[in-house]
């Protein structure tokens, strides 16, 4: 324990510190602290009630607790704080808290909103009316500052702007409750959706196994046909050799076709690069210091200088085209060659079935095919070759097999699509959902600046030209943000803000892939505020939107410090 | 396996960090010695010399035309240039000067009459350049009238005696030609002692055949009387770089012909040479002729804008001061090399027995320089010490002392290459204030302006510049802009077409004006030596001439090298003409200088028209020569985010301490490349004691200012930034100490001890001011701990925990991430001012913290000068300057008045600062005897009367484990610029 003595002042200097302000309470303490302070004669630092000062050393511009709760209202502890270094004389008593026990100098405001100011800025000359508007923290007018009162004027303005901002943030409110209302309907539909979407499943379901099951019974019919082909091996090796024929020239058109666009693709980007190198070449500066960029252009002018191997051959390039056209046009018919029409005698003994009743005809069907299995099986009579081909019945069956397979894989897709989308991040009450698609610009400097909602974000030079792709958006996130808050209320504030980050915009010379945070913050209007290039190529917006209003301490009347 | 793949992924992450940090200095931009036919002449023109046994140096000074008279000593000497038997006349001066400075000064007879030719119509001037004094030198020239020629015991030598108390003795060989230079009987410095004294003198340009070659030539080395005759023979062949020079696809026509001067200057005895800034190497200069640990070219003086410059290398940087300084023990004696023209810089050490006879006991080292100057006159300056401070204080009064500068400039500033618009300032701004960081000054480098247009703005991105300064101007705090000489050429632009209407700019070779590129790409050049360019200068600063500039507006001049893209060297062609006809070569490294002189006019002369408001100019410069100290402050250009810059920063800064231009300092942080949130930590940690305190960053790193660092980073950051301003009243003491006696701001090992031969090459930790606080910034990785060397028998107290170390010794000092290796040696009085505020200028009226540190005799002392940190009021009187002094003999500390007179504002000053104390008064080390005791008394002086003695509380703190007692008196709120005493007794 440690107390220090009260020791008489001779010369009194103490003394103007000593005196409170009116209300009993010393100066620069708060109401909720008034209770501390109400001793006449002694005065116990508020964590370390062990220390006990005279009353006297209460606001004598000397710090003597370690809290500092004995100088509300002067600057002497304001060094308490991590943020300065600590010497052995400042922290004297080892294990004593040293967190200071007051907020700041508390500025009564009178006509206005009390606030705290930080110490720091007790007495240092400077009139902080935008906290403390009563001037009251200037008490001491050093250097002959004098800050008169200005709570009067600033606390009506305040008022008027406070009714205004109140407007603005219900109307913010109300339209955030459309939104969430529009979200909400949004996600019904893909709710809506998604139940359908099981239905048309279940349907492709039963559609596929019907087709397969049809599919296998003409496979079955098949095998039992009696096939000239068999007999006839030249014949059936032609077959296979026409299939093959076919489906290969079907897949190098494909393959053609494929690289030609890739091809064309790939010779209009090397134009592009081409033009972008050689205005990079004629439009450097030689002179900076830039070996990298030196080097490049040096690699250019070698590069253009080289021979650059035939130009594009227009002639080449319609036999291409024509090689391309289907068989049929280039006067190919495969069905010349695959449909061998004579009937085979299996068939004509089959067609006979057509002039019998169909129940008749489908019981002599079943016999008939039996009874040719019975005798494949007991290798009496050979199988029809599956190398030689599958008949059109049976690829039509597989096509609609697989058109259905594919439909249902379609509608799995679509399936797992929105239900992804119900699981995505849209934020509280899923509001987002409202906004996706939904774009704002603002002009900054050269350039119009456009945010995409849950899209991306976007550079547009005024003056024309490219636009820039400064991020696709990745996510939601929250950050915490300590900003001012300008009058107009068009500003972030402090707290947890939600924030949208979008990632690997178009890539920056010499830099990273361009990317984009958007913090947003509560405002009648989806607005940019400011858009800032923090360091190269990483941006910051800050955007209004009444997305987020009432969420994390948005929309609640900000403190008055904020709004002086 | 996963782990595996971990670490391969972070061995290839190390890789490629190696990779980027091995990223430097393309060194084919820069001349080599070899590359330079100059400096390439000379030291063949060495090695011939110091090959050959007796070596005799072909000048001589004739007998008869030796005169003296008040101070000066006048002749000629002879060159005698055997292959054509031509003699030389080349003029000498040496004037003796009353501070004890002495000046050898060689002129050039036929060029000094213009009796020569120019090669190529050349308008240039045909005298050697003969101007730098005028830049470079303001004081100290007054001649010495008790200098006398004695009776010489020699014969041929003429003896000067002058000095202090003629303490000093100039001993002048007539032939070979050679001074000595002695004091107290002692020599400390031979000029010409190896012969390699050579003035290239004009000769006219003969077309001759190429000479047949001779079988045999090479084997005639032998006799001695021909050596000589052989030598200027090899000379005379090599005239390959006599004429034309070209280097990078640049050709130099060098119009005047070979015309280069050098001499050596050996110091006999002294082991370490300091000086001849700047460059990244260790602050005692290394060998420079090969072998292991040594360079392989000399120290190169030619101020450049290297880019990404290299460690540990005589390779030149920005600026220029050909001031070397030798020291042994107990003895420090310097020269001043005063010459603009490229400067080569050639050092060996050799080691010589000092008695033959005396086996076993080692050599003395001796340190022999040559100096090689690719033109001008050959003008030495010769200090005789013997202290480091003598020479360094009479180096200072020739070239001038720091400025004072306001106090903004002395705390931290804020700079980025760019803060991109004005709201982007005052957002920067707003947060500082927000975090509790205090800063003064924010800087914009060139983006601000419209397309490159100085004295524009761009109005897209800094539509209000007003309002933003008068943003920063509510917290005090100020802006730095910058201007560059370069000017846009370009239509529409008013200052370039007045420049070119004037004719105000740089010429070429033809005379016509000349034109370069740097940022705006084609540009013109400012002629700053021509007086009507310096006095167009000086109008373009006028706030309503340069619009958008406030009073809190103060400017950065960088590139002034001159920086020029396309240039050899990334600079100036040297045929190029400057005012009166006098060619860049003869001027280069002057050329910075004289921009910064005239921006300091141009801030000085815009508040002329001003009531009251004649504020101190503050401008930094990159490129700078001697005398550049007068105008601002440096910094050490464009270094990198790495550890190796932020290891070089300190002794860089030292050198430039004992330089006298210590208002220096590294940008934090590094330049290019991003720091690890580690190194930014520890480079504030050593920013807080670099004279100059200034965060930068390239415009391609990402944001670094200290509140987006993160904790634990951004907290100790603070600490480290709030340190440097409870320390500013110690600072701005050590600059006024500097602004009067051209002691360095932070000091290195030998200048504080001059007598510990052991810690002559220190150059890792530094003394700040007179305060004994003994800082060793941590500079390596993963560091935490540091080696303190300790030279002296004295306490010395850890400044945060008052821990006790005991000199001499070399302490291990704890030193993890948030602590700054930081000791307060015994013996002083350290004043504080510690209530954190948002800048330096709103700390004004904040009382003080006075830390007594009593170590092993019990006495301390300390010095405090105030005043208003921006006025020139301070000349008219209205400062405060005390001395503290605590007596352990007499139990008291007391407050002394060290103001030399009063003056016209000393009173109102006063009385502004009554109500400024002393609230705190910690003692360090506090005696046994005080245990128990609980108040002191106190006496103060007001208006002149003892006002009586009253008592205030004493709070006594009892060593602890390796601690020390100490003492707290609890405000004694006795006035700072009041006497007063305090007894313990």
């Amino acid at each position: 324990m440690r107390t220090l003595a009260v020791l008489l002042c001779l010369n009194c200097a103490a003394i103007p510190y000593v005196v409170g302000s009116e209300g009993g309470r010393p100066r620069g303490v708060g109401p909720e602290f008034a209770k501390f302070y109400k001793d006449a004669t002694s005065f116990t630092c508020i964590s370390n009630p062990s220390i006990s000062l005279s009353i006297s050393q209460v606001n004598d511009d000397y710090c003597d607790c370690p809290d500092g709760s004995d100088e509300p209202g002067t600057s002497a502890c304001s060094y308490l704080s991590p943020l300065s270094p600590h010497t052995l004389a400042h922290q004297s008593n080892a294990g004593v808290n040293t967190t200071l026990a007051l907020p700041g100098f508390y500025c009564k405001n009178k006509g206005h909103v009390p606030s705290y100011v930080p110490f720091e800025h007790v007495n240092d000359g400077v009139c902080d009316y935008d906290v403390c508007c009563d001037g009251s923290e200037e008490w001491d007018h050093v250097g002959g500052t004098k800050c008169e009162d200005k709570c009067q004027a600033l606390g009506k303005e305040w008022r008027k702007q406070g009714e205004a901002r109140q407007k603005s943030l219900g109307n913010a409110g109300r339209k955030r409750k459309e939104l969430v209302a529009e979200a909400g309907r949004l996600r019904k539909q893909v709710e809506d959706r998604i139940q359908s979407l099981g239905t048309e499943i279940e349907g492709g379901e039963l559609k596929v196994r019907q087709l397969e099951s049809e599919l296998t019974e003409i496979e079955r019919k098949e095998k039992g046909k009696v096939v000239r082909a068999s007999a006839d091996k030249e014949m059936g090796k032609m077959g296979v050799l026409v299939g093959l024929a076919k489906q290969r020239t079907e897949e190098l058109r494909n393959a053609l076709t494929r690289v030609k666009s890739e091809r064309d693709s790939s010779r209009s980007r090397l134009q592009e690069l081409e033009g972008i190198l050689s205005t990079f070449k004629e439009e450097y500066n030689p002179n900076f210091n830039d070996e990298g960029v030196k080097r490049a252009v040096r690699a250019w002018e070698d590069y253009a200088a080289r021979d650059k191997g035939p130009e594009p051959d227009a002639a080449h390039d319609r036999d291409l085209d024509a090689f391309t056209k289907s068989d049929k046009e280039n006067g190919l018919d495969w069905e010349e060659y695959e449909s061998d029409d004579e009937e085979s005698d299996t068939e004509v003994l089959y067609a006979f079935e057509a002039y019998l009743p169909s129940s008749l005809r489908t019981w002599l069907d079943q016999k008939l095919r039996d009874l040719r299995l019975w005798m494949i099986d007991s290798g009496i009579l050979a199988g029809t070759a599956p190398s030689t081909g599958e008949s059109k019945g049976v690829t039509d069956a597989k096509n609609r097999v697989s058109s259905a397979k594919k439909d249902l894989d379609g509608l799995h897709k679509s399936h797992r699509e929105h239900q992804e989308d119900l699981e995505k991040d849209f934020g509280l009450d899923d509001v987002f959902r409202a906004m996706k698609g939904q774009c704002v610009s603002t002009d900054s400097g050269e350039y119009t600046y456009e945010l995409c909602f849950l899209d991306k974000t976007t550079q547009m030079p005024k003056k024309g030209g490219a636009h820039t792709n400064m991020g696709n958006f990745v996510r939601l996130e929250t950050i915490v943000v300590d900003e001012d808050v300008p009058p107009n209320g068009k500003g972030l504030g402090s707290g947890e803000r939600v924030a949208m980050k979008h990632e690997n915009g178009q890539h920056c010379w010499n830099g990273p892939n361009r990317s984009t945070m958007v913090v947003l913050a509560c405002a009648e209007e989806n607005e940019i505020w400011k858009i800032m290039e923090e360091e190269k190529c990483v941006y910051r917006m800050e955007v209004g939107t009444p997305a987020v209003c009432g969420i994390g301490g948005e929309g609640k009347p900000a403190p008055a410090k904020d709004e002086l | 396996m996963a782990r595996r793949w971990a670490s391969f992924l972070l061995s290839c992450l190390a890789i490629c960090s190696l990779v980027t940090l091995a990223v430097t200095v393309k060194h084919e931009n820069f001349k080599t010695c070899a590359q330079s036919g100059f400096c390439k002449r000379n030291r063949a023109y060495a090695d011939t010399a110091l090959s050959t046994t007796n070596w005799a140096s072909p000048y001589s000074l004739d007998p008869t035309s030796v005169k003296f008279d008040r101070g000066i000593l006048t002749g000629t000497v002879i060159k005698q240039t055997i292959n054509t038997d031509e003699t030389v006349r080349l003029p000498l001066t040496i004037a003796f000067y009353e501070s004890g400075v002495a000046r050898v000064t060689i002129d050039e007879e036929k060029r000094q009459k213009g009796e020569i030719e120019l090669r190529h119509n050349s308008k240039a001037k045909k005298q050697r350049y003969n101007e730098a004094e005028q830049w470079a030198i303001v004081g100290g020239t007054k001649l010495s009238t008790g200098a006398a020629t004695g009776n010489s015991a020699e014969q041929s030598t003429t003896r000067v005696s002058y000095g202090p108390a003629s303490a000093f003795e100039a001993i002048i060989r007539h032939s070979p030609f050679g001074v000595e230079f002695k004091r107290g009987g002692e020599t400390h410095i031979k000029l010409n002692d190896r012969g390699l004294l050579n003035v290239e003198h004009w000769r006219p340009k003969i077309d001759k055949p190429e000479p047949e070659k001779k079988e045999g030539d090479e084997e005639k080395k032998e006799g001695e009387e021909a050596v000589v005759a052989e030598s200027e023979k090899d000379a005379a062949e090599d005239e390959g770089t006599w004429w034309d020079e070209s280097f990078g696809g640049n050709t130099d026509s060098k119009p005047r012909g070979p015309e280069a001067v050098a001499l050596d200057v050996s110091f006999p005895g002294y082991q370490h040479v300091y000086g001849v800034a700047e460059h990244a190497g260790p602050l005692s200069l290394k060998e420079t002729r090969g072998g292991e640990g040594k360079y392989d070219d000399p120290y190169r003086l030619y101020n450049s804008d290297v880019f990404e410059y290299e460690m540990d290398s005589p390779m030149t940087l920005y600026g220029a001061i050909p001031f070397m300084q030798a020291h042994k023990k107990d003895s420090t004696v310097g020269v001043l090399w005063l010459n603009a023209a490229e400067t080569w810089i050639d050092i060996t050490k050799s080691t010589t027995s000092a008695n033959p006879l005396s086996l076993g006991i080692g050599g003395t080292v001796s340190t022999n320089t040559h100096w090689i100057s690719e033109s001008g006159l050959l003008d030495i300056f010769v200090f005789l010490g013997p202290s480091p401070q003598d020479v360094i204080g009479s180096y200072s009064e020739l070239t001038g002392y720091t400025q004072l500068p306001q106090q903004f400039a002395i705390a931290y500033h804020q700079c980025r290459w760019n803060y991109v618009t004005d709201e982007d300032v005052k957002d920067v701004d707003r947060k500082f204030s927000r975090h509790k960081i205090p800063y003064d000054v924010i800087w914009l480098d060139i983006e601000y302006t419209e397309g490159k247009k100085y004295f524009t703005w761009d109005p897209m991105t800094f539509g209000d510049p007003l309002g933003m300064q008068k943003q920063l101007d509510e917290s005090e705090r100020k802006l730095v802009a910058i201007i560059d000489p370069h000017i846009k050429n370009e239509g529409n632009y008013p200052i370039v077409d007045e420049m070119k209407s004037k004719d105000l700019a740089v010429h070429n070779k033809d005379d016509s004006i000349y034109e370069g590129w740097c940022w705006p790409g084609s540009s013109y050049w400012i002629d700053c030596f021509s007086p009507r360019g310096r006095e167009w200068w000086k109008g373009l600063f006028r706030y309503d001439k340069f619009k958008g500039s406030a009073k809190n507006t103060f400017i950065w001049n960088d590139m002034n090298e001159p920086s020029v893209f396309n240039g050899p060297e990334t600079t100036m062609p040297k045929d190029n003409l400057h005012h009166d006809g006098w060619e860049h070569r003869d001027v280069h490294n002057l050329n910075g200088m004289t921009l910064v002189n005239a921006t300091y006019d141009a801030l000085l002369a815009r508040d002329k028209d001003e009531d009251k408001h004649h504020v101190r100019p503050f401008v930094l410069t990159r490129s700078f020569f001697s005398g550049s100290q007068r105008l601002g402050a440096m910094w050490t250009g464009d270094n990198q985010a790495a550890w190796p810059h932020l290891e070089a920063s300190i002794p860089m800064i030292l050198s430039m301490g004992i330089s006298g231009f210590p208002f220096s300092g590294a940008d934090v942080g590094g330049f290019f490349g991003n720091p690890s949130k580690e190194l930014l930590t520890r480079w504030y940690q050593a920013g807080a004691f670099y004279p100059f305190f200034r965060g930068h960053a390239h415009i391609d790193t990402r944001r670094r200012e200290p509140y987006l660092a993160g904790e634990p980073y951004t907290q100790i950051i603070t600490q480290a930034l709030r340190l440097r301003y409870s320390l500013l009243p110690a600072w701005y003491t050590a600059f006024h100490e500097a602004s009067t006696t051209g002691a360095p701001i932070v000091r290195p090992n030998y200048y504080v001890h001059p007598s510990d031969e052991k810690g002559f090459a220190i150059d890792d930790q530094l003394y700040l001011g007179s305060y004994g606080l003994l800082a060793k910034p941590v500079t390596k990785e993963g560091e935490v701990a540091q080696d303190i060397y300790l030279a002296d028998k004295e306490k010395y107290f850890d400044y945060f925990d008052y821990w006790m170390y005991e000199g001499p010794a070399t302490v291990s000092v704890a030193a993890p991430l948030e602590t700054i290796p930081l000791l307060m040696q015994g013996g002083h009085i350290i004043p504080r001012r510690e209530r954190p505020r948002r800048s330096s200028g709103l700390m004004r009226y904040d009382p003080f913290t006075l830390v007594v540190v009593l170590g092993n005799t019990g006495d301390a002392e300390g010095t405090l000068y105030l005043d208003d940190g921006a006025s020139f009021d301070y000349q008219d009187g209205a400062y405060i300057h005390r001395r503290f002094v605590y007596s352990a003999a007499m139990g008291t500390l007391s407050s002394e008045d060290l103001a030399v007179a009063t003056g016209s504002k000393t009173s109102a000053y006063l009385k502004e600062m009554e109500t400024v104390k002393v609230e705190k008064v910690i003692v360090v080390n506090a005696p046994e005897s005080w245990k128990g005791k609980a108040e002191v008394s106190i006496s103060e002086e007001l208006a002149g009367k003892s006002s009586g003695t009253r008592s205030v509380p004493l709070d006594w703190h009892a060593r602890e484990e390796g601690r020390a007692a100490w003492a707290v008196i609890r405000n004694p709120a006795v006035r700072i610029g009041s006497g007063w005493k305090i007894s313990f007794a």
